[in-house]
């Protein structure tokens, strides 16, 4: 009977194993050739994410966390308290990542995780300094700042992975592989949906205390007009794409992965409902659409952070045969079987890889690709007659199993391991540039009120 | 053990056997197993409750199978499982005790309460703070506020499993079901102050059966102690 220990080490080798856009996974490092294999980090920038990063990191062995760097003395002085009570060392702390880079030696890893706009100066530097770099998504506010991290990643040789977390997610990796590619239980995809829906009271300015108040010289020199400004970056134009980058990207990302392709044109709306102040739409919808090797597909996308209707956040994948709505958050994630299948196209050409549908959702349950639901209750019509139009409700199923570790870690996981040559990285910068192109031209969309048909131009590096 | 006299037994119908074999099992055979039975029944129902205050479960995630073998993906199922652990001990389930928290008469007189944080700081330990060193770890427990709802919770399980088994072997027998019945009347009296009826009910169905164990004491056989 296999062990814990061996099936995380055999899973953990699985997981490095590439995709494009449904392969990704093109880079891994050399081995670092020290003996304990231990590698020496960076943490650059340490707000809120830097900290969510840093929970995941801490139950990752081999770490050592070498220096941090965060403009806001109140923010270093938490991640130097987050590694003193780690390892027992004190790490050193700089306002500056320059002086960072001048005075570290021995660094293997950066992980930035700065407002937007910092994103691609900094990976740059880092990669240029010849460190391997975790970046946060998006891989930048303009899409020239992400064509340079691609460009660094290249020229330097070392790794670059962005932090769409979901690609390295064993749910969304079994789900990919073993249900819509491996037993192909949505049938023909034929269209996507997804959301990000966030009560008002969720999306909120962020406060801070006055007595906590970077200087100003010390904002102006790092590109914010204030301190309100530096708390709530998200907000601005000039510093981040907003709500659709800021959420919808790792969504987007889910889209182009499971379809295997990208879109070729998006139309887009969005509006400052709730939040009128602020530079950013607060709410935003974007349909994509997508030539597929099985079809067409059109993809829609909201993000709203005024209403956390419908659930929150889950991407739905739509087939003839069935569809997958599955999340981060496992309580979301529901798997529906067509009530009655699509007959089959006589003329279509013969697929000898093609499942036979009508035995194989029992037969998956059986084998364990599926947990099943209780039938669905079906509720009597008033008078007795139902329309002969409405379909069959569908027969619920569920993924059988969940992620036992904080959601960013498998990914952060898979950078590690590949920094050590150990596996290859599931999103390097060119694949997360591939995915994240498209979201570029989400709000001009919305802003010119019309479509965009991308040239295979704007969607290259 | 105290063994009982079984001469008197050989011949019931004579004269004096009335008074002989008063606590003889043969001669109120009946008697007996009616007495045995309430005690091993409330033995069982006081050890069993008593341990499952050390329960707690530890969850464990196994690779979810896929036609049998571990699948490659790194996907798991969490199972738990129960477990005994002094570390797991609760005396009062978790939801019971934040509502007995906020019960005023959960509160120790101020005076008694001064005097046993007194004391507990003068051994070195803080109130509702780090634990010192020297400090015994049962009185940090003891004396964390409510006071009296920590000392209440930190000795219900022992004290089931006590008397638990002092009934079972019949070790005084009478005063282990007296304190057996106390203990089920401040049960009762934390369920009136937060009105559950049914479990209140529940534990008056417990005190019939002490109070019927009691009356048939005298017919206890078969203990350790039969004194008191």
């Amino acid at each position: 009977m296999i062990n814990r220990r061996d099936f995380l080490a055999k899973t953990a080798a699985g997981a490095g194993a590439g995709l494009v856009l449904g392969t990704p996974g093109l880079l891994s490092a050399a081995s670092t050739g020290s003996p304990s294999n231990k590698l020496n980090v960076a943490l650059i920038g340490h707000g809120k994410q830097g900290q969510v990063l840093f929970e995941s990191m801490k139950n990752i062995p081999g770490l050592h966390f070498q220096a941090v760097c965060d403009i806001w003395e109140y923010n270093r002085k938490i991640a130097v308290g987050h590694v003193r009570a780690l390892q027992k060392h004190t790490p050193k702390d700089y306002e500056n990542i320059e002086d960072l880079l001048a005075n570290e030696k021995g660094l293997d890893a950066a992980v930035i995780a700065t407002p937007d706009f910092w994103h691609s100066p900094h990976t740059v530097k880092c990669l240029e300094a010849g460190l391997n770099v975790y970046c946060e998504k998006m891989m930048s506010n303009t899409i020239d700042g992400a064509r340079a991290m691609v460009k660094a990643m290249e020229k330097s040789g070392k790794l670059c992975q962005i932090g769409h977390q979901r690609r390295s997610n064993p749910r969304y990796r079994f789900t990919l592989d073993q249900l819509i590619n491996g037993n192909k239980i949505c049938g023909q995809i034929v269209n996507a949906n997804a959301q990000w829906n966030r009560a008002v009271k969720s999306s909120q300015n962020i406060a801070y205390a006055e007595k906590l108040t970077i200087k100003q010289d010390i904002l102006t020199k790092y590109g914010f007009k204030d301190m309100h400004q530096f708390m709530n970056w998200r907000f601005f134009r000039d510093l981040s794409g907003g709500a659709i980058s800021d959420l919808g990207a790792h969504q987007i990302d889910i889209f182009n992965w499971f379809l295997g392709a990208v879109p070729k044109s998006v139309y887009a709306t969005g509006g400052n409902s709730y939040f009128t102040q602020r530079e950013h739409f607060d709410n935003v919808m974007a349909l994509f659409d997508y030539d597929t090797p099985q079809g067409q597909v059109r993809a829609f996308y909201q993000v709203l952070t005024t209403t956390s209707s419908g659930g929150g956040y889950w991407e739905s994948f739509m087939g003839t045969e069935g569809t997958i709505k599955i999340s981060e958050n496992s309580a979301t994630t529901e798997i529906f079987k067509e009530a009655s299948p699509a007959p089959k196209d006589p003329n279509a050409p013969k697929d000898p890889n093609e499942k036979a549908s009508s035995l194989s959702w029992d037969n998956l349950v059986q084998r364990g690709f599926l947990g099943r639901k209780a039938a669905p209750v079906v509720a009597p019509v008033a008078g007795g007659v139902t329309d002969s139009r409405v379909s069959a409700p569908p027969e619920g199923f569920s993924l059988p199993g969940e992620l036992n570790k904080p959601p960013h870690q498998p990914h952060l996981e898979n950078f590690f391991a590949s920094v050590r040559g150990e596996a290859k990285l599931n999103c390097d910068a060119r694949h997360a540039f591939l995915s994240e192109a498209p979201i570029y031209f989400v709000n001009p969309s919305a802003l010119s009120k019309q479509p965009i048909v991308f040239t295979p131009e704007q969607l290259s590096v | 053990m105290t063994t009982e006299s079984t001469e008197c037994c050989k011949s019931t119908d004579s004269a004096d056997s009335t008074e002989c074999c008063k606590s003889c099992p043969l001669t109120h055979l009946g008697y007996f197993y009616a007495a045995l039975l309430l005690r091993i029944w409330l033995a069982v129902r006081a050890i069993q409750t008593g341990l499952e205050k050390y329960v707690g479960t530890v969850g464990s995630d196994q690779p979810v199978m896929i036609d049998g073998k571990p699948n490659v993906h790194g996907l798991t199922a969490a199972t738990n499982i129960k477990e005994y652990a002094l570390s797991h001990y609760h005396g009062v389930p978790e939801g019971l005790f934040k509502k007995f928290a906020t019960e005023p008469l959960m509160r120790l007189p101020g005076p008694i309460e001064d005097g046993l944080k007194n004391i507990y700081k003068s051994m070195g330990g803080k109130i509702n703070g780090e634990k010192l060193a020297d400090a015994p770890a049962a009185w940090e427990k003891f004396m964390q506020e409510p006071v009296m709802l920590n000392m209440y919770n930190l000795v219900l399980g022992p004290a089931l499993l006590v008397l638990g088994f002092t009934i079972l072997f019949g070790i005084a027998s009478r005063t282990s079901l007296f304190l057996l019945g106390l203990l089920y009347i401040s049960l009762t009296w934390g369920l009136i102050l937060i009105k559950q009826d049914d479990g209140i009910s529940w534990l008056g169905i417990h005190m019939i059966l002490v109070v019927m164990a009691l009356m048939l004491a005298k017919y206890n056989s078969f203990c350790l102690l039969k004194k008191w």
